[in-house]
């Protein structure tokens, strides 16, 4: 039951992305800020990829961890891991994420350019057609979005591309879309770049057939067991892809996806468990993959109750945790400490406020200034992601040393009507960028707001509008650090750490980007499947 | 729950062995539907929200409200019952709540996948088990009822999923790589076209059944062996083995059947602990699966499934009793 996270829209425990880096890069033109051509990398790690000499042909056999009866295929939507692996295969998305992070115009879109701060033009690439032969045109652009922007398809994108109007969508040319929002809007290039926002042809439903433009078309789909994948023979990258076949197929158990891996009945599997890695590891013909990912768990302290309404009290709570040691007892070290900061890979994410270790001393001192030593605390967890459960008994542990008694609550029904009610919680989230991120869990009108952020006193909110609206991104990267500020001095967010993604191949496949800042798993499933191949 | 041939028993019944396979199969339906009852009532117990369950946190009070509707919660729980149990009648098991498509679609092909692994295991365990008990009998207290008691006795106390992680070391990862340590059924495949795949989990459930009949058939025939009957053949001068197959063997298999009928049982449970093991496509993983999700059609099927194999298994069981125990016959 664990394996399977309760789902929440954006979030699986790996996940969403982004942030317009590329707008940084771009630099900022004349009343707008133009996303144009291959943007040469400039990372400061440079993720490596696996070697080997790319041989035509095969069928790649991926096991992904968790599914089951929920499972679907569709352009814009998950419900399981799985689901993530089968839209990555088939569906492309307008703008892509790099291995650094950074937006890249290396998908459907020539260029994305924000004419003014709510309006936006979408340039599509010629010659891109779908599955059934179809060009890629504006119509399929606009009927995409607007899918997204339905309320009733229940899709993830919905929230991220709100400010979109989906009346007032033109069509300019056969490749060019014009989005005029109902409020300027920075984040519009971020949200196109989210793998579930993928690009369907005018008419598509989840129902009907499967057509995208991705590098591989749905043979067959079996729901909690396997889906069989083809290569797309018209693809609209030239020589791409290589497997003849890809096949996932789902693990509700972690340890029969190990032994798959061990005996050889797969290629590949996600999510290998910590005690297992140096098993593979001593594999000849087996390696692992560790993406650097961006998921939390953060405590979540709700700032208008007891006893975290006193902010000496948040404080005190923060400087108790020993955060590397939770990440090695949580996540064996397969991850890096945070600052009570989301939002890492984001370029405004501010890494200047002073790293946070336990101190007990102050712990305590702030707790006796608030006129709460001794305090007794419940603290609400359930098995909804991997470390939550954990994250709270170690917590527990390393609180007693301040005089603080943490009560672990693990409840089952902890997503029922309590959720978000709660004076102090775990929960878990996605890699999101900033403002994204704010939108989902910081604000009054945010559907997760745990932590019933921000104090009513504080100019927040105002500083969210306003960073929403810049296109210039310096400007708005100044306005996000005094965001990150106020959470960081006032917030209720215990965020110890992020933790990797960590998979394991066999080393016949070739083509993974190890050490990546990677949304999905396994290098973004090798860039939905077209970057790996098997070597000869 | 069952008639122990050969116990107190009561006045003798009329109507022979028709009348007492017609009593026992109406029997086996009041049964059913009193499982049918506990199942449904169990269901409802079942912690938390299904509506809410499938929404996941992304619930809103009106898609809650809606879905609730679409699955008939609002209804009075007596009501619900009436009209699942009428669609069971109708060969219609009700809609996955998780996968939106009937529970007959969805179970379909695991079910002929469980059934298969299932008829596998019971066709080597059973004649097996019956020929080691037997030898075992025969042969007290030498060395081979000696080791048999004591494997058997190692294997009855290991969990299935202990022995079935054992022989996945074993045989598939680690010692040797000679087989599947999963096995892959491709959707519409049939697991008799890949026979290797499945030696594995049928080894398992073989070693999870068979110390237990072993040993009452082993304590049956000894009990048999001797027997006045038993002595009166031989002092009448049969041969041996006239004397193990005609007069030994049927009498000691009356309550090994009962015991092998509660085993296979047993197994349809147990091997929802080797499907999760070796990622199996069957009943077993779809049960796990519908219990997370709170998918409670499908639970109930299944539940409802279980139940009519313990039925069925407990029917023939008895039959079989009857068949080999001339004394049981002759009173009907």
């Amino acid at each position: 039951m664990a394996d399977t996270p309760i789902e929440r829209p954006g979030d699986l425990t790996a996940t969403a992305l982004t942030r317009r880096r590329l707008l940084i890069n771009a630099g900022v033109l004349a009343g707008g800020v133009m996303l144009a051509g291959p943007l040469a990398a400039c990372g400061t790690s440079t993720p490596t990829s696996t070697g080997g000499t790319p041989k035509r042909g095969g069928n790649f056999r991926l096991g992904v961890t968790g599914g089951g009866s929920g499972d679907i295929i569709d352009g814009q939507k998950i419900t399981t891991k799985p689901d993530q692996a089968r839209l990555v295969a088939g569906f492309e998305t307008l703008l892509e994420y790099d291995t650094n992070y950074k937006l890249q115009t290396t998908g459907l879109a020539e260029s994305v350019t924000q004419e003014a701060p709510d309006k936006w033009v979408i340039r599509l690439k010629q010659g891109i057609t779908f599955h059934n032969g179809k060009t890629l045109g504006a119509d399929d652009v606009i009927y995409s979005l607007r899918r997204i922007s339905d309320p009733k398809q229940g899709l993830f994108g919905t929230a991220g591309l709100a400010s979109v109007d989906p009346n007032n969508i033109t069509k300019v040319d056969d490749r060019t879309v014009r989005l005029n929002l109902k409020q300027a809007d920075s984040t519009i290039g971020d949200q196109l770049g989210q793998y579930y926002n993928g690009v369907v042809p005018v008419g598509y439903t989840r129902a009907g057939e499967q057509i995208g433009t991705g590098a591989y078309k749905v043979q067959s789909f079996t729901k909690g067991q396997q889906s069989v994948h083809v290569r797309n023979t018209s693809y609209w990258r030239s020589g791409l892809p290589y497997f003849d076949t890809v096949t996932i197929i789902d693990f509700p158990d972690v340890a029969a996806q190990v032994n798959a891996l061990l005996s050889g009945q797969i290629d590949a599997m996600t999510d290998i468990p910590a005690a297992q890695i140096s098993v593979a590891r001593s594999h000849s013909n087996l390696a692992i993959l560790e993406g650097q990912g961006a998921d939390w768990r953060p405590l979540c302290m709700a700032i208008d109750m007891p006893p975290f309404d006193d902010n000496n009290v948040r404080q005190a709570f923060r400087l108790m945790v020993d955060r590397n040691a939770m990440l090695q007892q949580v996540f064996s070290g397969h991850g890096r400490i945070a600052n009570d900061l989301y939002s890492p890979f984001d370029p405004a994410y501010d890494g200047s406020l002073p790293q946070r270790h336990q101190d007990i001393a102050q712990a305590k001192s702030l707790l006796s200034k608030a006129g709460k030593s001794n305090l007794v605390v419940d603290l609400h967890t359930t098995d909804g992601a991997a470390g939550m459960v954990d994250s709270a008994n170690i917590f527990a542990s390393q609180a007693k040393l301040a005089g603080v008694t943490v009560n672990v609550k693990n409840d089952p029904n902890y997503y029922g009507d309590q959720y978000l009610k709660l004076a102090f919680s775990v929960d878990f989230w996605g890699t999101r960028n900033f403002l994204p991120q704010v939108a989902n869990g910081s604000i009054p009108t945010a559907p997760y707001n745990e932590c019933h952020w921000p104090p009513s006193s504080s100019n927040y909110i105002s500083l969210y509008q306003q960073a929403l609206a810049e296109p210039n991104a310096g400007k708005r990267a100044d306005l996000i650090h005094q965001m990150q500020k106020l959470e960081y001095e006032q917030g209720g967010y215990i965020i110890p750490m992020f933790n990797n993604l960590v998979d394991a191949y066999s080393t016949k496949v070739g083509g993974f980007n190890n050490g990546s800042k990677a949304t999905l798993n396994l290098d973004s499933f090798g860039h939905g499947y077209r970057n790996i191949y098997f070597t000869s | 729950m069952l008639e122990r041939p050969g116990g107190t028993g009561g006045p003798a019944r009329t109507g022979g062995i028709r009348m007492f396979i017609l009593r026992r199969i109406l029997q086996g339906l009041l049964v059913l539907v009193l499982v049918s009852i506990v199942v449904f009532a169990a269901t409802q117990a079942l912690p938390g929200d299904p509506a809410r369950a499938i929404l996941g946190r992304g619930a809103t009070p009106a898609s809650l409200a809606a879905l609730r509707e679409q699955l008939h919660l609002n209804q009075p729980v007596v009501q619900q019952y009436l009209t699942w149990a009428t669609g069971l009648l109708h060969g219609d098991a009700g809609r996955s709540f998780a996968a939106q498509e009937p529970v007959s679609k969805l179970l379909g092909d695991r079910l002929v996948n469980t059934a298969f692994l299932l008829l596998c295991s019971g066709l080597i365990s059973i004649p097996l088990s019956i020929l080691i008990g037997s030898y075992a009998a025969l042969w007290r207290d030498r060395p081979f009822d000696v080791v048999t008691s004591l494997v058997t006795l190692v294997f009855a106390a290991l969990p299935e999923f202990v022995v079935g992680v054992a022989l996945v070391v074993l045989f598939a990862t680690t010692v040797f790589h000679i087989l599947p340590a999963i096995t892959l059924i491709p959707p519409g495949g049939r697991p008799w076209e890949q026979p290797i795949a499945i030696i594995l989990p049928t080894l398992t459930l073989v070693l999870a059944v068979t110390p237990y009949v072993v040993r009452i058939m082993r304590a049956s025939m000894v009990e048999v062996l001797e027997s006045d009957y038993v002595e009166m053949a031989r002092l009448k001068g049969l041969p041996e083995r006239l004397v193990l197959r005609r007069h030994a063997l049927p009498n000691a298999l009356g309550p090994t059947f009962q015991v092998i009928a509660i085993n296979l049982a047993y197994l349809a449970g147990g091997v929802i602990v080797v499907e999760y093991i070796f990622n199996y496509a069957g009943i077993g993983g779809a049960l796990r699966d519908a219990v997370s999700n709170r998918d409670l059609p499908v639970v109930q099927a299944i539940a409802m499934i279980i139940a009519g194999l313990y039925v069925v298994l407990n029917l023939l069981a008895d039959i079989a009793t009857i068949l080999v125990t001339p004394r049981l016959r002759t009173r009907l």
